[in-house]
């Protein structure tokens, strides 16, 4: 039996098929073990098939694969959609007393309980989904006291009763099993550690790096996979001093932001696919103005409204190339949940050092997916606070002109100008979409504007030569062949290492966190034989850049499907690429 | 905050580039002299502005200021007042720009009662881009867009506010100088979100909402005894009063709570600590 346990709930949108995965994902975690979700849903709230997966092994997992152990079908429809990932050694629970009449394949084992009736009995039939629960640790040998942990955290804001019949329910599961079938065959024993983790996603990762930045504005508008950061900032920013506000849409959202952030306070704001083209229009605005501001595209399947609850990296030219003219900005793609933190801080950072625009640009899967962290991962001692030229009373003096007007786009050697926010003793300043010259003043004057957009641009190369524009690095450096990533597909790779390894093929993979200014590629690609650049888009955003940086072809591997790589699937789609003729030159 | 501020304190060095005549002047004197009497000087204030002849205000004031992308001054004046509750904000645009463009940000805006002052230049025309229909124009006001007029009924802003739950409504005159400050001086002072609408005439492309129409027209709301802003009956009444032009202050609610008090609002936002902040290691924890 594989080392690594794949587990999952599914049924209709509205089962609690979310809650359910998440506290047995929790329980696994305070077992010491290591979790990786993931989710399958449907853009619908009732009667869409939607599914909550977990993968699990002592060690590090951060991947999803194509293997599923256990399977909590609360639908047929479950077991249809999983049936590839099923194998003989799969257990499947079910309530045969529910009207449907589960087919599960015969060589795999079906689990029959009476879900619901047992819940009855210990108090509610909402309760079934936890009684699966049990009766999931009774086939695993997991032990089910670390669920009563997780049913304390979940239910113990509702009261001691609730969080007793909830445990007496997954006791009845267990029990169940245990007098009904004889699973010992199956092999499924779960180790536990003394291990601390704790178990977050890549939204809530950014939302918690916000707060750590000292983030203390935040307007949205609804969408999904971005609502999440929202959610998560508006039950804590308050306790910080801070505020979400939900705009009516995504042009008042960015413009909210953009007004906290020139009133001095840090500030983000969060959407995907159709809000980004939205908030395009004020994209220059924030640039021009000279205004720090955060802007989180956590993308989803589109063009369009797409597949709004589907993987996709669609959105890199936008982040690149969005909005008229011509943009300055940076770019910053975590690869990783901890990364989501780590980069929203720094983002914070590049946005008040460079005053301008910093897109960090997510993704669903991302954004969804729950993995388990030591704690010091997000150290919050490593945080650092960079709020750049932010000149106080004594320092305003050093940026006057003779009249005594503020120079708040002062034409310097960086191109970053002094910032003063509103109460700073004369340094009151305009600031505006239109060119102007150093005092904010508009202007057509040819030099001028010059001037300004050398200034603006020259922000993008001070940074380009004083920060790490690094990137990351797996497998063996030494390798002929290159692997190219971007975003969350780096788990994966990851671990696709392993099975090409087994296969005796040996790679060297980078993954780029940084889109613009991105690190320079050229003597890596030079090196290898072979380069492939791996995304989740049709078209090869991040490898057409990579290309016209290095002037050279590279090979591709494209999913946008709507579902995040595996890391299998990974491994013998490189393996494929390797052996494909390279394209003419 | 100094109390020896003159509303010339106010003015930049700029000349404005409105043409002879236009309301605009008026209307930003007005606004500057509010300002002065309210107790404001420039380092506390935030002007925000909106894209027209009207947005350019911004330029020809003197203090903190963004003149931004067309339509959307109230939400940036939002996100001020909220991350800077000490921060006086004052928004100002066109007709254009605050009811057509920029008309879902202002039913939110008024909806949310921000603590802001908004002023409208409303000249019943697109000024800026030399003349074509705005939302207040009349059905049958000819212009190079609409040769036979819009042909729709004008938006009523004063209607559109109250039923968006305003909790300040008010017209002027921006040729009625001393009027025009008083009231733009009441919709400072006043707790949540001062409105005004402010007729503030077109010299150029506007020759039926005239200096003269107006002021043959303008029936002035505090030589009527009767009027009580406080009262909301009376104040539909002449809001939705088509046969009349107002100015004065139609409604106020005396009970408003501007939204950073109803959402416990008060910390300056702009001040954040060096590292992450003291107890953040809790955030980490709750994920146990
Ligand atoms: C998104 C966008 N669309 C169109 C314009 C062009 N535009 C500039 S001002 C304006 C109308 C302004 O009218 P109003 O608000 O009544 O102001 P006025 O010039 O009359 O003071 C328009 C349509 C623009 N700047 N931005
Ligand atoms: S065009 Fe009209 S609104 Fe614009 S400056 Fe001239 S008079 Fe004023």
């Amino acid at each position: 039996m594989a080392e690594d346990l794949n587990w999952a709930v599914g049924g209709e949108a509205g089962d609690g098929i979310d809650s359910t995965g998440k506290i047995f994902a929790q329980a696994l975690a305070r077992a010491g073990r290591h979790v990786f979700t993931s989710k399958d849903f449907a853009s619908r709230i009732r009667g869409g098939y939607t599914a909550y997966k977990i993968r699990t092994s002592v060690d590090k997992v951060q991947s999803v694969v194509d293997r599923l152990d256990i399977l909590v079908a609360l639908t047929q429809r479950t077991i249809d959609e999983n049936l590839d990932e099923l194998h003989e050694g799969s257990a499947i629970i079910y309530d045969g007393e529910r009207s449907w009449d589960a087919e599960i394949p015969e060589e795999m084992t079906a689990v029959d309980v009476p879900l619901k009736s047992l819940a009855e009995e210990a108090g509610g039939a909402i309760m079934r989904n936890i009684v699966a629960l049990g009766a999931a640790c009774e086939i695993t040998g997991f032990d089910v006291e670390y669920l009563d942990e997780a049913l304390e955290k979940r239910f113990g804001g509702k009261g001691s009763k609730i969080v007793e019949n909830n445990k007496e329910a997954a006791r009845a599961g267990q029990e169940y099993v245990q007098e009904n079938y004889d699973l010992d065959h199956l092999g499924y024993n779960i180790d536990t550690t003394d291990n601390d983790y704790v178990l977050l996603n890549g939204n809530e990762a950014v939302g918690m790096g916000a707060l750590a930045a000292g983030c203390r504005f935040y307007a949205g508008y609804p969408i999904t996979p971005a609502t999440s950061i929202m959610e998560y900032l508006t039950e804590r920013i308050e306790d910080y001093g801070g505020h979400v506000v939900q705009a009516e849409d995504e042009l008042s959202a960015i413009n909210m932001s953009l007004g906290a952030a020139r009133a001095g306070a840090r500030s983000m704001t969060a959407t995907s696919g159709a809000g980004i083209d939205l908030m395009t229009e004020t994209f220059g605005l924030v640039a021009t103005s000279e205004t720090p501001l955060v802007i989180a595209d956590i993308q989803r399947s589109g063009p369009s409204t797409g597949m709004p609850t589907k993987q996709e990296q669609g959105d890199l030219n936008m982040a690149l190339y969005g909005g008229h003219g011509e943009v300055p900005r940076f770019v910053v793609a975590p690869t990783s949940i901890t990364e989501c933190f780590w980069k929203t801080v720094e983002a914070f950072n590049l946005a008040e050092k460079y005053q301008t625009p910093v897109f960090l640009v997510s993704d669903l899967a991302m954004s969804v997916t729950e993995q388990t962290f030591p704690p010091e991962a997000f150290d919050m001692d490593e945080v650092e606070i960079d709020r750049g030229k932010l000149v106080d009373e004594d320092e305003v003096d050093e940026w006057l002109d003779a009249q005594g007007h503020f120079r708040a786009h002062a034409v310097t050697e960086d191109g970053v100008s002094p910032r003063a926010i509103p109460g700073t003793t004369d340094a009151a300043h305009m600031s505006t979409g239109l060119e102007h010259d150093e005092l904010g003043r508009r202007t057509e004057e040819e030099d001028e504007r010059v001037h300004q957009v050398n200034k603006r641009n020259r922000k993008v190369e001070t940074a380009r030569e004083n920060e790490d524009w690094d990137y990351r690095e797996f497998g063996n450096p030494d390798a002929d062949n290159l692997i190219i990533s971007w975003g969350s597909n780096e788990g994966a790779l990851i671990e696709a290492l392993d099975y090409l390894e087994d296969d005796g093929i040996d790679v060297r993979v980078i993954s780029v966190p940084y889109i613009f200014p991105r690190p320079d590629l050229t003597e890596e690609i030079e090196a290898a034989e072979e380069t492939i650049v791996v995304e989740c888009n049709a078209t090869g955003q991040f490898a057409d850049v990579i290309e016209h940086d290095v002037l050279t072809r590279v090979k591709r591997i494209n999913k946008y499907t709507g579902v995040r790589f595996k890391a299998d699937e990974l491994a013998d789609d490189i393996t494929d690429k390797l052996t494909e003729e390279v394209p003419a030159q | 905050m100094s109390s020896d501020v003159r509303f010339t304190d106010f003015k930049s060095d700029k000349q404005p580039t409105w043409c002879p005549g236009c309301g605009d002047f008026g209307t930003m004197n007005g606004m500057m002299k509010a300002l002065a009497n309210t107790g404001n000087d420039p380092d506390n204030t935030f002007v925000v502005a909106g894209i027209g002849c009207s947005g350019k205000i911004g330029t020809y004031m003197h203090s903190y200021a963004l003149h931004g992308v067309h339509g959307r001054a109230l939400p940036v004046g939002t996100g001020v007042k909220m991350a800077r509750p000490d921060v006086e904000v004052m928004v100002a645009g066109g007709d254009g720009d605050g009811y057509s463009i920029g008309a879902g940000h202002f039913v939110h805006a008024v909806r949310r009662n921000v603590d802001m002052t908004y002023v409208v230049m409303d000249n019943r025309i697109y000024g800026l881009t030399k003349g074509q229909a705005s939302p207040t124009s009349r059905s049958d006001f000819e212009t190079s867009t609409t040769p036979e007029g819009p042909k729709q009924p004008p938006v009523n802003p004063l209607a559109l506010a109250l039923a968006s739950g305003a909790s300040f409504i008010a017209q002027s005159f921006s040729s009625d100088a001393m009027r025009h400050a008083e009231i733009v001086q009441e919709a400072i002072e006043h707790d949540g979100f001062g409105f005004v609408n402010v007729f503030s005439p077109c010299v150029t492309f506007n020759d039926v909402d005239t200096y003269d129409y107006f002021r043959d027209n303008l029936v002035d709301l505090q030589e009527d005894e009767d009027h009580d802003p406080n009262d909301y009956e009376a104040a539909k009444e002449v809001i939705l009063d088509s046969d009349k032009e107002y100015q004065g202050v139609m409604y106020q609610d005396e009970n408003s709570v501007p939204y950073h008090e109803q959402h416990g609002v008060t910390e300056d936002m702009s001040e954040i600590p060096d590292g992450a902040p003291e107890d953040a290691m809790d955030l980490v924890r709750e994920f146990y």
